[in-house]
């Protein structure tokens, strides 16, 4: 068992095509995220390469073993994939206790050693539910079922652990402790893994490298670090938080908003001939607001705007502004602007600020403009299939 | 068994045929075993239920159409069409406001009377021949105890016989449409359960009565499940033959299933007639599945409802609770004094002679070799059948939720599961009673052929009920096992088969009740030495051994009120709310 292949996968329901030719490879002890919004076609790659739907083209292989295509044709089915599989709906069976839910890949896959040896326990300890072996699934809660269904997706030691959005049917508080259970376990173990979420949040925790599907297709793929620094293009960017946006235009002395503030965009600025327009994209967490443009620091960009609405957020106030006709959100902390903020009424003129190394910038077709400094990787196993 | 596990609900229809095709090119060898086992048996179903027809209609074209001259050149043609139609359509229209009614009533009921529910079912735990024979008890012109009972009335007590006579044209279709009251009671207090207390709770807010409610809110969002439920009633009454045959005999009241059975009793049987007097059936029956395939193709309406169900507003509707009671009373109770009644005296006359009561007629009953015989043979082969039933009935609902690989197995096998619902029992009785009088399997006079016939009569229930359970269950379990390591057959026998069992156990008490009082069929298909409990009271009957008969009746009632108590023990209470 080594590395887990997809080639040019592709699945179609009717006319519409679900898995565009995706590549995508599965190191050995290596967890992956697809991440993507709902009808990306990230469960339906988890499922083919479950076995769980027949793809229409493309090629599933597992270390030198071929699960579909290849020359001969094959669809392995999945019981024969040697896989695990962990499900949103938990899918314990009802009618066993949790005992026989965890020992149930053991017994049809006749590992009766690990039988003996106690794995059983042993995975129900993993995941904190040794004392609930003799209880029907009926009676634990929601996040002590998933834990047990992830016990029972690991305890055979399979060459793949499947993960399909199993913390979302989970309570916030739950999610997060489920979460950092599944962390530790894949480091303790080091399982290869494909996880499949639509939170951010989860696939940075979690993933080794995170694939970002659009449309079929793999968008980036890298690791969350890479993903989080240089979005390969404004739909990851936007997909990972970076929500506020300024469509910036070149003018003779460089770029400006719709508005006229200019922007330095120092080494991120195009240097492709023909760029007259690009979009530039924040987190909300990187803009500051000040009362007047005496307040802002040397080397930021400072924008004009207006107050739309503020919220309440604790420790900072989300705040709502217009910039010439374009919203942008950002944190205003509660200690320094408290007094005012919260009183303060729609259209009350502001200054956001934000620096320049913070701004991500992006080409009419979407795709990032690297930063001249440290080029830009797309989709490092084949660039190709990003562009 | 079943090895794919693909998800249908996620599949939108109408894909295209060339990615499909290029798919079953790589179909791996396990695709090809399913494929032949799914084809068995759909093909043995096929031949066991098409094959009747198909003789039958051979037999009533030979010679120049011969059979359809014979039955349709007769002088009373017109009036058995007729009749039979008046029969179909006004024991409808009974069936559809009694039923609608007790729907809402049953609705409304207070939580403390909430068990009366189960009321407006429990007619179709009473078999139909004891019902008609219990009615007959009572409202004979002569000896009837309520005609007696009447005829104290002052402005009655001139009469010497009646007021009512049970046995014209008029009562035998009220008595129809009280049998049918129940078929349209399930289906629409199905319907009813889907609507949420809201919107009721939103009309009366806005000012409506309850009558403005039920007019103006319920009855057209009920519309759906009065179409449905009203089809399924309406082919019922087209095919009702107990009534008529048990009632309308002497009096000369003929309807298509009553000259079916006439024209294969005469000497020498006429097959070619009587299946040209099917024959109207047959195609209403085929006409009524296609279209209904066609019009609700997708089995998602088996689905059971989720969501608030309708709920009960706080005002208790003590109207309700009559309702439910009066129709109780009426349609169970009167029909069940009248057989206790007559059992247990010597002989039946208009007044009851409470000083002579006895156990004699039980005593007689069990003391008959014969009629316990077919007490032993209605047990056994409906025990048979059901054994046949629920695996063929498995692997159909499984072939119907999770076929998408082989549409065309997978269509003929959810027609062929839907035809013996469309049409008449009576009609595949004269099918069995020709095709297997005849090589290749002379089966006649065996318990074989009747347990054959039960098999396809209770097809449709079988494949129903799991399909409706399978559905329910979705197919996270079956993938969680697949992905697992199990194989499809350790799945279905692990998982699937454990987590149906209610609905399993549910679908065998069902048809268990509907095959110890299964007549019509029975009739047709038994022999003088193989007979069945409704076939032997019918002896009993035409040879006018009536307190026998009364007797009888009740031993039939209390076997199937046995299997509904058994089946609710281990089924759970819902069990009749499943039919």
């Amino acid at each position: 068992m080594s590395q887990i292949r997809v080639d040019q996968l592709t699945k179609r329901f009717g006319s519409n095509t679900i898995v565009d030719e995706l590549d995508l490879t599965i190191e050995e002890g290596e967890f992956v995220v697809l991440l993507g919004p709902s009808g990306c076609g990230k469960t339906t790659t988890l499922r083919c390469l479950a076995g769980l739907e027949s793809p229409e083209g493309g090629t599933i292989s597992f270390g030198d073993k071929v699960m579909y295509g290849g020359p001969k044709h094959a669809d392995v089915p999945s019981h024969k994939r040697n896989i695990g599989m962990v499900f949103q709906s938990y899918a314990l069976w009802p009618h066993m206790k949790v005992r026989d839910n965890i020992a149930y890949p053991l017994k049809v896959r006749r590992q009766k050693d690990a039988l003996r040896s106690g794995a059983v326990e042993k995975a129900a300890e993993m995941v904190d539910c040794g004392a609930l072996l003799d209880r029907y699934p009926s009676q634990l809660s929601g996040g002590q079922q998933q834990r047990v269904a992830v016990a029972r997706g690991l305890v055979s030691e399979p060459d793949l652990v499947l993960f399909d959005e199993p913390l979302s049917n989970l309570d916030a508080r739950l999610r997060d402790q489920v979460r950092t259970q599944i962390h530790q376990l894949h480091q303790r173990l080091g399982f290869s893994a494909v996880f499949v979420t639509h939170d951010q949040s989860e696939a940075f925790a979690l993933g080794d490298r995170l694939a970002i599907m659009k449309g079929g297709k793999l968008e980036q793929f890298e690791t969350p670090q890479r993903v989080f620094d240089e979005p390969a293009s404004d739909y990851v960017a936007a997909f990972i938080g970076m929500g506020n946006k300024l469509e910036l235009t070149r003018h003779a002395d460089g770029w400006r908003t719709s508005n006229g503030d200019r922007i330095d965009l120092g080494t991120r600025s195009p240097e492709r001939g023909g760029v007259e327009k690009v979009t530039a994209r924040l987190r909300a967490a990187d803009l500051r607001l000040h009362r007047a443009a005496e307040e802002v620091p040397q080397g930021s960009v400072l924008l004009h705007a207006t107050v739309v609405t503020t919220e309440f957020g604790g420790r900072h106030h989300d705040v709502l502004v217009d910039v010439d006709g374009e919203k942008l959100t950002l944190q205003a902390d509660t200690r320094e602007h408290g007094s005012w903020l919260p009183t303060a009424p729609e259209g009350t003129p502001v200054v956001v600020s934000l620096r320049p190394s913070d701004v991500r910038v992006f080409g009419e077709d979407g795709w990032a403009i690297a930063d001249s400094q440290s080029p830009l990787q797309v989709g490092d196993t084949a660039g190709a299939n990003a562009r | 068994m079943s090895t794919t596990l693909e998800r249908p609900a996620t599949e939108p229809s109408g894909s295209g045929p060339s990615l499909r095709d290029r798919t079953f090119g790589r179909v791996t060898a396990r695709g090809w075993r399913a494929r032949l086992g799914y084809g068995l048996v759909v093909a043995a179903l096929v031949y066991l239920i098409v094959m009747p027809l198909y003789r039958l209609q051979s037999r009533a074209f030979e010679d120049g159409a011969r059979g359809y001259q014979a039955q349709y050149g007769r002088a009373d043609t017109g009036d058995v069409i007729w009749t039979t139609v008046q029969l179909a359509v006004i024991s409808l229209v009974i069936a559809l406001v009694l039923g609608t009614i007790l729907a809402y009533a049953t609705s409304r009921l207070p939580a403390r009377w909430s068990f009366l529910r189960v009321v407006p079912v429990l007619p179709i735990v009473m078999p139909a021949v004891a019902n008609v024979v219990g009615w007959a008890f009572l409202l004979s012109p002569g000896p009837g105890y309520l005609n007696a009972a009447m005829r104290k009335l002052p402005w009655w007590d001139h009469l010497e016989s009646g007021p009512i006579d049970i046995y014209t044209p008029t009562w035998i279709i009220i008595l129809t449409g009280f049998g049918l009251t129940s078929f349209v009671y399930l289906f629409v207090s199905a319907g009813m359960s889907a609507i949420s207390a809201e919107h009721l709770e939103a009309a009366q807010m806005s000012g409506s009565s309850q009558l403005g409610v039920f007019f103006r809110v319920v009855l057209p969002l009920l519309r759906p499940s009065l179409i449905y439920g009203g089809g399924v009633a309406l082919l019922l009454g087209l095919g009702q033959f107990t009534g008529p045959l048990l009632l309308g005999s002497n009096t000369g009241v003929k309807v298509l299933t009553t000259e079916m059975y006439r024209r294969v009793s005469e000497s020498p049987a006429d097959f070619g007639a009587a299946a040209a007097a099917g024959a109207p059936l047959v195609i209403l029956g085929l006409v009524v599945v296609l279209s209904q395939k066609l019009l609700l193709g997708d089995q998602k309406r088996f689905v059971t409802h989720g969501g608030k169900a309708f709920k009960s507003p706080p005002k208790r509707s003590w109207w309700a609770v009559t309702t439910v009671v009066v129709y109780g009373f009426v349609a169970l109770l009167l029909p069940l004094i009248g057989l206790i009644l007559v059992s247990l005296s010597p002989f039946w006359s208009s007044t009851i002679s409470w000083d002579l009561l006895t156990f004699d007629n039980f005593r007689t009953l069990f003391q008959t070799r014969d009629i316990v015989d077919s007490i032993i043979t209605s047990l056994v082969t409906a025990s048979i059948a059901v054994a046949f039933c629920v695996p063929i009935g498995f692997v159909l609902a499984t072939l119907l939720v999770r076929g998408r690989r082989y549409p065309v197995i997978r269509l003929v096998g959810d027609l062929v599961s839907a035809l013996p619902l469309g049409i008449p029992a009576v009609i595949f009785g004269v099918g069995f009673l020709l095709t297997y009088t005849q090589p290749p399997f002379i089966l006649y006079g065996t318990r074989t052929v009747i347990i054959l016939v039960y098999i396809v009569l209770m097809i449709p229930f079988a494949t129903r009920l799991q399909m409706t359970a399978l559905l329910a269950l979705g197919e996270t379990y079956a993938e969680a096992s697949a992905t697992s390591g199990a194989n499809s057959l350790v799945t279905n026998l692990r998982i699937i088969l454990p987590l149906m069992r209610p609905a399993v156990l549910s679908a065998v008490a069902l048809m268990f009740i509907l095959l110890t009082h299964e007549f019509a069929a029975s009739l047709l298909v038994r022999s003088a030495t193989t007979q069945v409990m409704g076939t032997r009271l019918f002896d009993l009957w035409a040879n006018g051994s009536y307190p026998l008969v009364a007797a009888m009746a009740i031993v039939m009632t209390v076997v199937t009120g046995l299997g509904v108590v058994v089946a609710m023990i281990i089924g759970g209470r819902n069990v009749l709310d499943n039919l």
